[in-house]
């Protein structure tokens, strides 16, 4: 016996009530798709763009701490033009940003060469090397202190009982050396998260290519330079983002080791909003502050976002 | 498995639950008070176990004690005001009641019924708390920072009474860091231990940031010449390299680990001492800070009580601090306190906690001669933010670490013109 086929559309009057209908929007695939966004854009409103843009409502308002703002449109911008200690700590963060990525990538890119390779203890090797990422920064930092620390340096005691040194450096107490100090305490802390993240970028490289490189005479050098380099390149650039990004607005390391002192040779402009805002009670100028390196990181990541889309 | 949208029906009904107004009881007769947690631990055991169950028995309201830890106070009390939220009684310090006034009660009324009970109050304390001639916040106390040393080290170099001027210490610091126990003076950005000797250091020399209408900047002065001069040569001759980044816990770590042989602290250090470190205790005292050409200061840090405005019900916490100040609550706590915070009640002059140990005499003496940061300019938002940039500190600090006089006073010049927006 035939057997109708059922056929293919319904009647036009069904269709537009199933369409209607929460199940009709529900089997929509796009606007299942909204559904299941909406929470998470829900929370990016809520505690990313509304801070950020009332963020920038405050830095164009005389805003005292406990009183209501009155608009000023650029002044507070144009106050910390000519403040002196303003550009001391736009100095400060670049030299802490840029020394602190250099030293990062090419310790996490040699972290992530080593740890690639077959070793017994290779596993228990990687979770050790992640620990200085792991440890909540402030206590590792606690541990900082110590170690510079003028008495109980261990730096310090090596480098006297060594006889390289006849008396201890001021790690915290010297302009010089207390930038060093920062920048050492957060490359140590940093350097595992380009480890890590360039490992799982050699580990997608497939040995076929080294071996074809092998075979056509490559040697070790030529194999990282053309091999290995231009596959990692854009994770390189990924990780180089986040880290400038993290680095720049670095409190934790900054406010606990140095408070940005000696003589704000280590503020930095999160440690200065932070004083400003907070301790000086002029929320607006805070936010002013905080916000004057939007330009310099807008750039950066407009820059690297364009390199890598330019890029095969 | 289940369906798109079985999942989709359970999530939206989970959330909904969540979302849902929980049925709540009446709500509760309570209050909360939030402080800096104090150095002396039976001073804040002191109210959880004597002082709120007592009010608790006694009106059926039971009274809450929150602490932040020392010098996050002002940012929790930031948060509180700017939400609106939070305890209602919010402790304060310096010159806060000048940046909250519009997010605090007036309490005069309970201020001048303390007064009139166990005061006068002292004269000084008025700069601090009383905004637009309203009390915004009632002090309890005030930590005072004064000058702690070691009376062996000093005694060893034949200095048996602690000097009297501020060259007279320099004198004994250059023989004690010769012996090998220098002085750590803190010069770094820290928030108490470094203003708490440059402030009073500037005042003795005759300098002064702002004058009294907060216009005209002062800080350019020949007195001020002489205070960055004398500092330079303070902290070359004297002290350690590392007092420039050191930060308030360094001077206390330095004292205990025999580092150093004088610095400038609140009584913290011999409280410590007494508990954790005996036989530095014993050789620890305290003296007045020296005077300069022009006298002898100090600096205030009153400690007060203030009611934030969003207290849903101001009676109630008007009439808890009025039953707090009372003499029967407030000698016992402040005795619990163990003088570490001098009572700015002249009815307390005399009291008994002063005769615990004559080590902490002259954290009572000297009241008498302290003023807040930046006196005798306004205590306003400019004094804050001359605090929050360090505008002091760094003036000495970068003399001692070698620049011009000429240059660091015409630093400070043009960034207190900034803050206080004179011409």
């Amino acid at each position: 016996m035939a057997v109708r086929p059922e056929p293919l559309a319904r009647s036009a009057p069904v269709a537009a009530r199933r369409q209607l209908s929460v199940r009709g929007v529900l089997e929509r695939e796009g606007a299942f798709s909204w559904l299941m966004l909406t929470p998470g854009v829900l929370f990016l409103l809520a505690f990313v763009a509304y801070p950020f843009f009332y963020g920038i409502w405050l830095s164009l308002q005389d805003r005292p701490v406990a009183r209501s703002g009155v608009f000023v449109g650029l002044a507070n911008f144009v106050t910390l033009a000519h403040d002196a200690v303003f550009w001391q700590v736009t100095r400060n963060t670049f030299v802490y940003t840029s020394v602190t990525t250099v030293l990062k990538l090419l310790g996490g890119l040699a972290m992530a060469l080593v740890i690639n390779q077959a070793f017994r203890g290779r596993n228990l090797v990687r979770a050790f090397l992640l620990l200085p990422f792991i440890v909540p920064t402030i206590l590792s930092v606690v541990a900082w202190m110590w170690i510079f620390d003028p008495t109980f340096s261990v730096i310090n005691w090596v480098l006297v009982h060594s006889g390289m040194i006849t008396s201890g450096f001021s790690w915290l107490g010297n302009a010089t050396l207390s930038m060093v100090s920062i920048i050492i305490v957060n490359t140590w802390r940093g350097i595992p998260f380009y480890g890590i993240t360039i490992l799982a970028g050699l580990q997608t490289i497939s040995p076929d290519l080294y071996e074809a490189a092998a075979i056509d005479g490559a040697t070790v050098r030529q194999r990282f330079l053309h091999v290995t380099l231009p596959i990692i390149k854009p994770i390189l650039i990924i990780v180089t983002m986040f880290s400038v990004i993290f680095t720049f607005s670095d409190f934790q390391i900054v406010y606990a080791l140095t408070h940005g002192g000696p003589a704000n040779a280590t503020q930095v402009f999160v440690t200065y909003a932070f004083d400003l805002g907070m301790s000086g009670g002029q929320l607006g100028m805070g936010a002013a502050a905080a916000l004057a390196m939007l330009p310099a990181l807008a750039v950066m990541i407009v820059a690297l976002t364009l390199y890598m889309r330019r890029e095969p | 498995m289940s369906t798109r949208r079985e999942f989709l029906t359970a999530a939206l009904a989970g959330g909904a639950a969540a979302l849902a107004p929980r049925r709540v009881g009446a709500a509760p007769k309570s209050m909360t008070v939030v402080h800096e947690s104090s150095f002396i631990k039976g001073f804040d055991d002191f109210f959880v176990k004597t002082l709120s169950p007592e009010y608790e028995k006694l009106t059926g309201i039971k009274v809450g004690y929150e602490t932040v830890s020392v010098g996050s106070m002002l940012t929790r009390l930031t948060t509180i005001v700017e939400t609106k939220a939070g305890p209602e009684i919010v402790g304060t310090g310096l010159n806060w009641p000048h940046l909250f006034d519009q997010g605090l009660l007036d309490v005069t009324d309970v201020a001048t019924e303390i007064g009139k009970k166990i005061g006068p109050w002292h004269d000084n304390i008025f700069d601090a708390v009383v905004v637009n001639k309203k009390w915004k916040a009632i002090p309890w106390g005030n930590i005072g920072q004064l000058e702690c040393y070691r009376t062996d080290w000093f005694k060893e170099v034949g200095v048996n009474k602690f000097p009297d001027t501020w060259e007279d210490l320099l004198s004994a610091g250059r023989l004690l860091k010769k012996k090998g126990h220098p002085f750590g003076f803190e010069i770094g950005h820290g928030f108490g231990d470094n203003h708490g000797w440059m402030y009073p250091l500037l005042w003795s020399y005759g300098g002064r940031e702002v004058d009294k209408d907060g216009k005209t900047v002062l800080i350019d002065s020949a007195e001020t010449a002489k205070a960055v001069d004398f500092c330079r040569k303070f902290y070359q001759e004297t002290m350690l390299e590392d007092v420039l980044g050191w930060t308030d816990v360094s001077n206390n770590k330095a004292f205990f680990g025999e580092q150093i042989s004088c610095t400038n602290n609140a009584m913290s250090i011999l409280i410590v001492a007494k508990r954790d470190f005996p036989e530095i205790a014993k050789v620890t005292d305290h003296g007045l800070n020296p005077q300069g050409p022009k006298g002898r200061f100090h600096l205030y840090n009153p400690q007060s009580h203030a009611i934030a405005s969003h207290a849903s019900d101001p009676a109630a916490a008007k009439a808890f601090l009025r039953w707090l100040y009372d003499d029967k609550q407030l000698s016992r706590w402040l005795v619990a306190g163990d003088a570490y915070y001098a009572p700015y009640l002249q009815g307390y002059d005399n009291h008994p906690m002063w005769n615990a140990d004559p080590r902490y005499l002259p954290f009572k003496e000297s009241l008498k001669t302290s003023h807040l940061h930046g006196w005798p300019g306004p205590a306003g938002h400019a004094l804050s933010e001359s605090n929050a940039k360090y505008v002091l500190v760094d003036m000495f600090a970068k003399a001692c670490r070698g620049d011009s006089t000429k240059d660091v006073i015409a630093t400070a010049a043009a960034q207190l013109k900034q803050i206080y927006k004179a011409k």
